[in-house]
């Protein structure tokens, strides 16, 4: 069972994001980064594959040369080996990624490939499909259960209010992992021992035989701004045991008690 | 005459709510731009929706075929293709729901059109088509163009758009279509229902939610101690059923339950979209959180921005304080 994970790098959004003086890109100053929720979910289900029925994977990620980090943590989770393709694609649309993506796939052996259903920062959730669509596999999003044999992988998605729906996807296929399809391990020293072992290949976009040019995007981002605020909370300050007592008094005040 | 497509979802005998959301923005879209409104139904026993999507649209077309069961993403992508190349409308609105997930980024590829997932808003102004999406957990959006196409695929975030009731009678069309495929690489299994748990945290008048900025296990007992003291129920958001805290009958939000109570108290949750949508209907939000940018603020009628811990057994106290 050979498995390919795409993976991504992404500001922690619990902190705050501010808009860089372009007005299309966020100040990236004093952000922390990791790796995407959701992939760590993605490199898990992986992982849990291979275990059981041997096999290799890798993880591959797009981007500059710090998206390394985010590699080096798949190798720890458990990945054989690690591509990046050197290039920042942070604010290109999808459909440029998808086609570097897939120029780098088509040339790996894989039965499965694995996405995060969604990233953290523009969450468009839809860059795996949109690669299945160009490999020309089947595809499934937002699964939240997977059992794996020789020929095919039994999974369930997610649907809306606590509906899931099960589908046999013939092999190779590519898959979207939703969080809570496993629990994340937690990486140990022996682990992060063994990924500095392991290779991290940087590939250029020639390499894949792409270009810029091949790569034109088709949507633009114009601007970035501030939600209107609609409606925003009454904001009650002070101590928490003062924040406390006006809380306890509107909850009062309206019947709640 | 140029025209906006609407693709209709519906599972097991009812349209979906997306769908009517997108019907909406799609006639107030053909409305202000000289367009028609075509909405397009793919699936078993479709006809039942024919005469409730006429009432948006200008044409319904129908696709009946007992065979299809399940999301149906891919039988809808050859149909949509089929179509989408035949009358090149100018925009195709999906709902971002886990069909639209499924469907819109493969519909477009083989289209070759630009596509653009999960807005919460579109306009279109002198032919030109310009969304808005929020990104970075609700903290910015993002506004977009199109390069220009003849056809391109919006994708809309569910609970953004209201529902506008209309009372056309589109003319209602039933077309043939032979598939040319046979899906065998992805075969439908069937739907898994939620089990009914103990707690039905819809029922409740008092909802103590919790969220990632619970930080451990442990603290979902003081929020049990304040939802018992308010003679509620405690529910929660994703990440606490992700991390196998709660089971995932407590979860409100677009995967989980749709609450309605008098009060909603969130404590340590940041407010992502696919929670919002489920605590719409509450009467009176509060939030409690770290983080005085969290998108919960944007939707609470009252906030605290401090530690839950210290803040939640203070109120527990004074509660107990006031009832005495």
């Amino acid at each position: 069972m050979d498995v390919v994970v795409c993976i991504k790098r992404v500001p922690d959004t619990a902190d705050v994001v501010e808009i860089d003086a372009s007005g299309n890109d966020i100040e990236t100053d004093g952000l922390a980064f990791k790796i995407n929720d959701w992939d760590e979910y993605a490199l898990e289900a992986a992982v849990q594959l291979t275990e059981k029925q041997g096999g290799s994977i890798i993880a591959i990620t797009v981007g500059p040369k710090e998206w390394d980090d985010v590699l080096r943590r798949a190798l720890a989770i458990g990945a054989d080996r690690a591509i990046r393709i050197d290039q920042d694609m942070v604010t290109a649309d999808c459909y440029a990624v998808a086609k570097v993506l897939e120029a780098l796939i088509r040339n790996l052996s894989y039965d499965l490939v694995l996405f995060g259903a969604q990233s953290e920062d523009f969450g468009s959730a839809q860059l795996g499909v949109m690669v299945a669509e160009l490999l020309g596999i089947p595809h499934a999003s937002l699964v939240v259960s997977l059992q794996v044999d020789q020929t095919t992988a039994r999974i369930k998605r997610e649907l809306e209010a606590g509906t899931l729906e099960a589908y046999a996807v013939e092999l190779p296929a590519l898959l979207t992992i939703q969080t809570g399809i496993n629990q994340p391990r937690y990486i140990s020293m022996a682990g992060i021992k063994r990924a500095m072992s392991k290779e991290l290949q940087v590939i250029s976009l020639s390499d894949l035989d792409l270009t810029q040019e091949t790569l034109s995007p088709t949507v633009m981002l114009e601007k970035l701004e501030l939600p209107p605020k609609d409606k925003k909370a009454e904001l009650i300050s002070g101590s928490p045991e003062e924040s406390a007592e006006q809380l306890a008094r509107i909850l009062q005040n309206s019947g709640i008690f | 005459m140029a025209e906006i497509l609407v693709v209709a979802e519906h599972r097991q005998q009812k349209l979906a709510d997306i769908t009517l959301q997108m019907l909406s923005k799609g006639s107030q879209l053909a409305d202000q731009s000289g367009a028609e409104l075509l909405a397009v139904v793919i699936g078993k026993n479709v006809d039942i929706y024919a005469q409730e999507l006429a009432r948006w649209a200008d044409r319904v077309i129908i696709f009946k075929k007992d065979e299809l069961e399940g999301s149906l993403a891919e039988p809808s992508q050859m149909m949509l293709s089929s179509i989408i190349k035949q009358r090149r409308p100018k925009l195709v609105l999906i709902g971002h729901s886990s069909f639209g997930m499924d469907l819109a980024p493969s519909l477009a590829i083989e289209l070759g059109v630009p596509v653009i997932t999960d807005c919460i808003d579109v306009t279109i102004v002198s032919d030109n088509i310009t969304v808005t999406r929020s990104i970075y957990n609700g903290k910015l959006n993002a506004v977009y163009t199109f390069v220009p196409s003849e056809t391109v695929i919006v994708t809309g975030r569910v609970g953004e758009f209201e529902v506008k009731e209309r009372n056309l009678r589109g003319q209602i069309e039933e077309i043939d279509y032979t598939m040319q495929e046979n899906i065998e690489y992805k075969k439908f299994e069937g739907y898994i229902e939620q089990k009914i748990g103990i707690v039905d945290i819809t029922q409740a008048d008092i909802v103590v939610s919790i969220g990632r900025g619970i930080k451990e296990k442990e603290n979902i007992e003081i929020a049990q101690e304040l939802a018992e003291l308010l003679g509620g129920v405690v529910a929660c958001s994703r990440p606490i059923v992700d991390y196998g805290w709660l089971p995932s009958e407590y979860q409100v939000g677009l995967s989980g339950k749709t609450v309605t109570p008098k009060l909603y108290l969130a404590l340590g949750i940041s407010g992502a979209f696919q929670h919002v949508v489920g605590l719409k209907g509450s009467n009176m939000v509060i939030a409690i959180n770290k983080d005085p940018r969290a998108p919960i603020f944007n939707i609470a009628d009252y906030g605290v921005v401090d530690d839950i811990y210290k803040v939640v057994p203070a109120l527990i106290q004074k509660i107990r304080e006031l009832k005495d």
